[in-house]
Parts: C-alpha cells; structure tokens; sequence
C-alpha cells in the first residue's frame, strides 16, 4: 500500500545518458540560468539545513503548496526546506547544485508531480542519499488532461506536447508535463488528497510523532471542508461562469465548481500570446460579458492589462499558488488564506 | 472575417512595428556597414542588467536599461577600434559581459515578475506609455538621420577618408552609437529582442542584394522591415502565429528572394555588396 514512498536505492542506475527534458532555450538564456544558479549558491546561506533542524524530520517540499502542507501535517517535529526560492515562478525554475546538497541531507523529497516539477526525475536520479523518502504528493489525485475542463483552446495544448519526448520510461506511474494539469491543489478537495499523503509519509519517516501527524491532518482536513464549503456556496451562484486568467493554472478549481476558465497562456506560464489568441480572448470577453481579467502576481501583467484595457475590463489578482512572494508569507500568508482571498476575488469578479 | 483594425491593441501593434521597423531598419544600415550587425542582439541582451541593477538599486529599469546600452555600445565602439580585423569580437566580449553581470544581478532580485515583465517584450501588449515613447523615440532618430544623412554616407564606406574630408567622425558615431543604444533598449522592452535585433540585420542584408546605392539600400530595407512587421502582426491575427517569429521570417524569406534576384541580375552586382564582399 505504501508503494508510493520509493526509497531511492534504485535510482542511481542510468545517470548522465539521457538528454534531459529541460528546455535549453537560447545559449544566452541558459548563461544565465547557470549564472543566476551560481549566485544562488553564493547568496545561499538560506539554503541547507541548520542546527535548528536537529532531531527533526529534514524535508525538502518543491514549491509552495508542498512546503505549506509539510509545515502543516509536520509542526514542529520538522524542519522544511522550499526548493523553488519564494517569489519565483516555479514553471522556468531549475535547481541547482546547492540544491542537490540539501537533498543529500534531507529525510524527505515532497514534490507535487503530475508535471509540475519537469526537473524532478533527473533530481532524484543524481541523488546519492538511499534514505530519501520520495513523496509524490499528487499521487492519490485524480489527475485531469491538459484541456479537459475547457474547450475554447485547444490549440494551446501542442505548445507542451513536445515536452514529453525526452521524459524516461522507469517510473510507470510518472505523469508528463503537457498531459496533465499539474495544479492540483487549487481544488481543495485535492489539498485533502496530497495532505493525507503526506501525512502517511511523515509517520512512516518518524513514527514516534504518528498521533500528532495524524491529528494535524484532521485539523488540515477540516479546513479543507471548510474552504470546500465555502467555495460551494458562493460560486454555485455562478455556475459556468467564465473566468480569464494569465495562465491556465485553475482546471481543477473550475472542474469542481463549475467555472469555465479562459487562459491568456497555457498551462506553463512561460509562452507569449499570439495576435490571434488575443482577439479571440477580447471576442470571449465581449460575448460573455466577463467583468474582470485576472492577473498573477508572480507573471507580467501586460498581457492582461493590454486586454483589460481594450474591453474595459478591471484587473484583478488570482493565485495559482505555485509560489507565495517572502512578503506574503513574512505576513503570514498561507494556502488557506489564499485561497480565501482568491474565493473573494472570484465572488467580486463576477459582479 | 474580423478586421485587424477594430481592435485597438492590434492599431497600437501596427503603429509601434512600423515606426520600430523604420527607424531600426535605418540604424540596420549603418550598423551593418560597420560590421556592427549582432549588436542589436549584444545590446538587448546586456540591457537585462540594467534593469537588474535598476530593479536592485531603485530606479526605473527601463533607466537602468538604456544606461547600460549606451555603455556597452560605447565600449563595443571602444574594443572594435583596437582589434582591427577582429572587430567582430567586441560584440562579443561586450555581450558576454552583459550577459554574465545581468545573471549575477538577477540573483539578487525578489521578485520574478518584476524582472520578466522588463525582460521581455510583446508586440501584442504594448502599453500606452510605451507607444508614447516609441513614437518620440522614432521622430528622433528619423531627424538624427536625415539630418546627418551626408556624413552617414561618408563614414559608412571609409571612416579614415571622411575623417580627411572633414565629416567630424567621432561625433557622428558617437550621436548613432547612442541612438541605437536607445533604441535597442526601448524596443526589445516594447517589441521583444528577438524583432529587434533581426530587423537591424536582415532587412538590410536582403537590401543590399539587390540595391545599387547606399540611398536605394536604406530605402528597400526599410520597405522589407515594414512589410515584414505588417504582415507577420496580419498572419498572427488570422493564423494564430507567434508574431515576433513570424515577421522575422517573413524578413528572411526577403532576403532569400532578394538574393535570387540579385544573383540573376548576375554581372550587375550592386556597387554596396561588391564593396562588402
């Protein structure tokens, strides 16, 4: 039952003779990247695990929402490390060698997958550490195609197929970027999902701690029937109602309340509209009397201000939650209250 | 079928392109007769770390941006003189550097956005303010050119005679070094990089396959960079193509045109690609 917590022991075969999936882009853009990487490193006392960290359960949990739920399910029985830095957009993150020493301390490796994090499979391939618990948080979620809860875009969807080429073959149940929305945990229903996951994960790491692990999840849970509750009651009101937004990150909210969304980009948050895209979203907008175009903070919102702009739209911020800005969270933002403000921004859209 | 014209990010797209299209056709040319042609691309990628700097240090970007481009495009100036046949490596050196101090930089700002949205351009959303700019930004390299369109033409073809002539050549350079510096920052942040710094090549390059004057070779670059822009932006909108990519095809499919012709017209090679060959 527990075949989901793949000790790593098996991993290190086949290193170094796959090209792997990442996207090279121009050499300038890769420069960069590995400029940008090394710095990171520099700058990067943040980074690894402190004394703090000492008798405690070492998690490294991807993004956001992965970091919420450990610290959640966790409390003070672990130490969370966020792999992608806060106020990055994780969809052009790739990790560096700093981060592959975080990894060789760490107890736990909590990722979403479902595609979200395309460099995971060669992370965990180059990892020397047999005790890493691997956690696929999505695991037990019912994954929905790229596409599947609208129809107005398809023409989008090609723009990811060729990601899956260079994917390998060992893990039957891996899910590729470009077939599956990766955004799961915008449905709180899924939240519950990945929080049970971890959950069992956690108490499987450190047993001694399970009661309190398994009381967290409750509290988690009930939140997320809380949120759920929410959700149901206020956007039943308006039931498939079309929404526009920067990048097509909420499938999954819009699958489980009804809600068609319109995307500005596709499901990676990285591509630039075509003239054609744009007048089609205008032409959308007009016919479905959409009030407000929806930006995210970690995306340029010209794109969005330019169509808002044109149809007289407002502009309003709407989070995928894959990555909360260090402000946000030194204010003590989390998923549920984001997910808060996102209902809020929802409710106020459609009026 | 819907017009292009009733939508009025697309009116905006096609007036920044064309003006963008003409103005940097123009600098194209004279770039290009120096030997200068990837300084489009050395240039908007050296920006980034003015804007990384100005994202760090608090001032506008776009600030930081032109700031930057003017310094790399004086140094590239500077290193050319001293490499003599190797000219073509201060480019490099200069974008390289660029390169390397905006991945550095980039590390120490928060927050992602903020630095993509600087970053990176789209002909398809462009903002008020950024029209406004681009149009005052064209009505002054336009009278920079026309004005110093004599000098231009001796400095283009020999520096060292136009210097004896008495054209003041440093001056000169300096007013387009500057000019392209702007105009490269400004641009790639309104239209992306990629539109740039192609259009100040290629439209020239097919220009000059078939034109047999200086004159006549600014002229067909700048109708080759303007029918470019214009029918990539109209293929975009009605065939849903990326259009930075498209109009810089559409410049190369003139250029290969321009070159069959050029090369049928055989013995009567234009006295501009004689001179460059």
């Amino acid at each position: 039952m527990m075949s989901f917590l793949k000790k790593n022991d098996t991993r290190n075969r086949e290193k170094g003779n796959r090209s792997g999936p990442f996207r090279r882009g121009l050499a300038g853009t890769a420069a960069l990247a590995i400029l940008a990487g090394g710095l990171s490193t520099l700058a990067g006392c943040r980074r690894g695990f402190g004394k703090d960290a000492q008798g405690k359960v070492k998690v490294v949990a991807t993004i956001y929402p992965m970091y919420d739920f450990v610290k959640r399910i966790g409390g003070d029985y672990v130490a969370v490390n966020m792999m992608v830095p806060a106020g990055t957009e994780p969809h052009a993150w790739e990790p560096s060698s700093r981060d592959m020493l975080m990894l060789e301390e760490a107890d736990l490796f909590v990722y979403n997958g479902a595609g979200m994090e395309m460099w995971a499979d060669d992370l965990l391939e180059s990892v020397q550490n047999k005790d890493l618990i691997v956690v696929e948080a999505s695991r037990n979620v019912e994954l929905l195609k790229v596409g599947e809860t609208h129809d107005e875009d398809h023409e989008h969807d090609e723009d990811d197929a060729h990601e899956d080429e260079a994917h390998d073959e060992n893990h039957a149940h891996e899910h590729h970027h470009g077939e599956y929305d990766p955004h799961v945990w915008l449905s709180p229903k899924n939240a519950e999902k990945e929080l049970e996951t971890i959950a069992e994960a956690l108490i499987k790491a450190d047993p001694d701690h399970a009661d309190t692990y398994r009381k967290n999840l409750e509290e988690a849970k009930n939140a997320c029937q809380d949120l759920d509750r929410a959700y149901t009651e206020e956007l039943e009101k308006h039931e498939n109602q079309y929404i526009v937004v920067a990048h097509e990150a909420y499938g999954y909210l819009c699958h489980e309340y009804g809600l068609t969304q319109i995307g500005i980009e596709g499901v990676s948050a990285d591509q630039e509209p075509d003239a054609a895209r744009m007048r089609e979203i205008i032409d959308m907008v007009e016919k479905y009397g959409i009030k407000c175009i929806f930006f995210e903070e970690l995306v340029d919102p010209k794109v969005a201000k330019t169509i808002a702009e044109e149809t007289g739209c407002r502009t309003m911020a709407l989070s995928p939650l894959d990555g909360l800005t260090q402000e946000d969270i030194d204010a003590g933002r989390d998923y549920f209250s984001v997910m808060k403000d996102n209902l809020e921004a929802l409710k106020a859209s459609f009026e | 079928m819907p017009s292009i014209l009733q939508y009025a990010y697309m009116q905006r797209a096609l007036l920044v392109g064309c003006l963008l299209a003409v103005i940097v056709a123009c600098l194209g040319t004279v770039m290009v007769h120096k030997r200068l042609s990837l300084i489009g691309d050395a240039l908007s990628h050296s920006s980034l770390s003015g804007v990384a700097l100005g994202l760090l240090l608090g001032f506008n970007p776009i600030v930081g941006a032109v700031a930057i481009c003017i310094v790399s495009a004086f140094a590239i100036e500077a290193i050319r003189k001293k490499l003599g046949n190797h000219s073509e490596m201060a480019v490099a050196i200069v974008m390289s550097t660029g390169i390397g101090l905006a991945g550095v930089l980039s590390g120490f700002v928060k927050s992602a956005a903020d630095f993509n949205s600087f970053l990176f351009g789209s002909i398809v959303a462009i903002s008020g303010f950024e029209t406004r700019l681009v149009v005052i930004l064209a009505v002054i390299v336009l009278l920079a050119f026309i004005l110093l369109y004599k000098e231009l033409f001796y400095i283009s073809f020999d520096e060292q005679a136009a210097a004896i002539s008495g054209v003041p050549v440093g001056a000169v350079n300096a007013i387009f070094t500057i000019l392209t510096a702007v105009t490269v920052s400004i641009a790639a942040r309104t239209v992306g990089a990629l539109i740039i710094s192609s259009l100040m090549v290629v439209p020239v390059a097919a220009a000059m396959s078939i034109a047999r004057s200086y004159r006549t070779t600014i002229l067909w670059a700048v109708f080759v960079s303007i029918t470019s822009t214009i029918g990539g932006l109209v293929l975009s909108f009605y065939l849903g193509l990326k259009p930075g990519g498209t109009i810089v095809l559409l410049s190369v499919a003139f250029f290969l045109v321009f070159r069959t012709i050029g090369f049928f017209r055989s013995g009567a090679k234009s006295t501009v690609s004689s001179k460059e060959v």
